[in-house]
């Protein structure tokens, strides 16, 4: 095992040890923010897939979200069902807008995707989810309440119990990603990124990989909205809107779309970030946006890569065997480093 | 929908507003075609450039008590302000990366403008109107329409300004730079055209234009943070109307989405329907103007 893979999966042990044991001895308001950040985590995921992955923007994965979080509430507050029959029904029905939205898509790219899906928000915001258009989906004026499951006969009452499951859901969903990347899929998807002309010319079906990947990437915002709906006990369309598809959109860039490891770290980050400002500095919330987009900015006039790829760059360039073993000469001149970062 | 509730009656009245609602939707678009054009960036800040400089032209002539002239001077100000700003700090660093970069970095924009207008003016708060002219108004001889002086005003503006982007970008020397620029910026270049230069005017000017475009379009929106930086779907789907590269079609774009965003009103009283309408002339216009191998469409 090279220094680099033994590097990562120390890390990835490290992480999981951390995010197990260090909620266990913090307080339950602590613990339920720490769930909102394993959710929040899997959006940025579904956001690795979508853009880091096949290189597709999207400003409407709340809106994705809002299909399962919705779709749970209405099934188990409105009609009795139980909650994973609603979860698995809710996650499905976000693929099946995914693969919509990715159907337009289709012949779109870039500038024009991005307006499309903030098209699609606002459609969500201001017409799906408004009060008095469709009650029977959205609870109308009153939120659904939905209770929170059980899982194989263990309450999910406890917020600890709750975050380990939402922690524990993450971790298998960056599991799946981690092989699609890794796998047959990753090799697809990047080729379909790196240039559509060359990947169809090898004979790859462009239609059906990207409508893959939308409806995979909405599906496990749809997954982290179900999830989100059972956390907070109520769904209210406010929760879902276009602010903050944007904001996790930011926070996906701003960490880097390349990297799994972007998802725990921008959850945390849009969770705790929040709460750190209203307890250790006299700002309000709201500053947490204008950091966040004064973040961005910096970010990609000076580093438009991302943080964690950035650093992962630098932990694999310090790490990563030498291929050859370089002539004196070589030796002598620095490495090729900087052309690199631009 | 039931055509039997329609209310005809209604669309008379309807039509003036989608019209006026149109001539500031054209304010907007005009900004985002100037800049897209001269720059290749799609500026999706655009609306919360209009939003900031019209809580700017709030301060001025509601809140401090101002003539409401002074107060779209200082919106106008502000918005070209804002334009310099984000060309010159953010822009042009990046000469030669991506647009997509530059793109999101225009998201950024609108983050932090819209946040930033939450923090100071509140964001769920009411919001008094800045007025710039008399809200009375005469009726339509032979109608029951009345038409406000104050909407007569915004179309005449709309209209002038329309116009004179025309103009500017047909007979003067730095509308001459501008098209060549955005023809091809190397050719510019080679002839002594400052770059540069050029695009920090575009920028400005489309920022701007948003910046009037926002304080007259105050009395016919909701008026806060959050539905004000939302006009730049608007002006998008204006602009989209006319390939993001025509002024007039751009301008055509704007009347046909102000007219069917006010229309359905007559038909139903569900909520949104400005939106629904929005989107579905924005999936048209993508579906039909930019399809693949569709004439004239510029690659970004």
């Amino acid at each position: 095992m090279s220094d680099l893979r033994l590097v990562r999966w120390t890390a990835v042990g490290v992480g999981v040890a951390l995010g197990v044991l260090i909620p266990a001895l913090l307080t339950d308001f602590l613990r339920t923010l720490a769930a909102d950040a394993a959710i929040a985590g899997l959006i940025v995921l579904s956001l690795v897939l979508l853009t880091g992955m096949v290189g597709q923007i999207s400003f409407c994965q709340y809106s994705f979200a809002a299909m399962g979080a919705f779709t749970v509430g209405s099934l188990v507050a409105g009609h009795h069902w139980d909650f994973w029959l609603a979860l698995l029904v809710g996650v499905f029905f976000a693929a099946v807008v995914g693969v919509l939205v990715g159907f337009v898509a289709l012949r779109l790219s870039g500038l024009f995707l991005a307006i499309l899906t903030i098209g699609v928000a606002l459609f969500f915001d201001r017409f799906v989810l408004a009060a008095g258009n469709w009650n029977s989906f959205s609870g109308g004026l009153s939120s659904w309440r939905p209770g929170r499951p059980s899982f194989f006969g263990i309450g999910l009452r406890g917020e600890y119990a709750f975050y380990l499951f939402a922690f524990g859901v993450l971790l298998a969903a960056c599991l799946l990603v981690w092989n699609l990347r890794t796998g047959k899929t990753g090799r697809v998807l990047r080729a379909v990124r790196e240039s559509e002309v060359a990947a169809s010319t090898v004979g790859l079906n462009l239609t059906a990989w990207k409508l893959t990947a939308f409806g995979i990437s909405a599906a496990l915002a749809g997954l982290a909205g179900g999830l989100a709906a059972v956390r907070v006990g109520s769904v209210s369309a406010g929760s879902y809107d276009f602010l903050h598809s944007i904001s996790i959109a930011a926070i996906a860039i701003v960490f880097g779309a390349g990297s799994i490891a972007s998802a725990p770290a921008g959850g945390i980050f849009l969770i705790f970030g929040r709460e750190a400002l209203i307890d250790w500095t006299p700002f309000s919330t709201q500053w947490f946006d204008v950091i966040l987009g004064a973040g961005l900015i910096f970010q990609l006039v000076h580093a438009p890569d991302g943080v964690v790829v950035d650093i992962e760059r630098r932990i694999t360039r310090r790490l990563r065997p030498p291929r050859q073993m370089p002539s004196e000469s070589e030796q002598r001149s620095p490495e090729r480093v900087p052309a690199e970062v631009g | 929908m039931i055509l039997a509730e329609a209310r005809f009656s209604l669309l008379p009245g309807l039509t003036v507003i989608g019209i006026v609602l149109g001539g500031t939707y054209a304010l907007a678009a005009i900004g985002i075609v100037l800049i897209y054009r001269v720059s290749g960036v799609l500026n999706f800040a655009h609306g919360a450039v209009a939003m900031f400089s019209t809580f700017i032209a709030y301060q001025v002539s509601v809140v401090s008590g101002l003539p409401g002239w002074l107060g779209l001077l200082a919106a106008v100000a502000a918005g070209i302000a804002m334009g310099f700003i984000i060309e010159r700090l953010t822009m042009r660093p990046l000469a030669g990366k991506p647009v997509l970069t530059k793109v999101v970095i225009t998201i950024g924009w609108l983050i932090v403008l819209q946040a930033a207008a939450a923090l100071i003016w509140k964001a769920n708060a009411y919001h008094r109107a800045v007025k710039l002219v008399s809200k009375s108004g005469f009726r339509l001889t032979g109608t029951s329409v009345v038409v406000g002086y104050d909407q007569l005003t915004t179309l005449i503006v709309a209209l002038v300004l329309a116009l004179g982007t025309a103009a500017v970008l047909k007979y003067t020397m730095l509308g001459a730079s501008m098209r060549a620029v955005a023809d091809d910026p190397e050719a510019a270049r080679l002839w002594g055209i400052s770059v540069n230069r050029v695009t920090a005017a575009s920028w400005m000017a489309g920022s701007a234009m948003a910046a009037i475009a926002g304080v007259l379009i105050t009395p016919l929106i909701t008026f806060d943070t959050f539905s004000l930086t939302l006009i730049v779907i608007d002006a998008f789907v204006a602009a989209l109307i006319g390939r993001l590269t025509s002024l007039p079609y751009a301008v055509l774009g704007a009347f046909i989405l102000g007219l069917v965003q006010e229309y359905p009103t007559a038909f139903t009283n569900n909520s949104g329907m400005h939106e629904v309408a929005t989107f579905a002339l924005l999936l048209i216009a993508l579906a039909v103007l930019f399809r693949p191998g569709s004439r004239k469409l510029r690659v970004a």
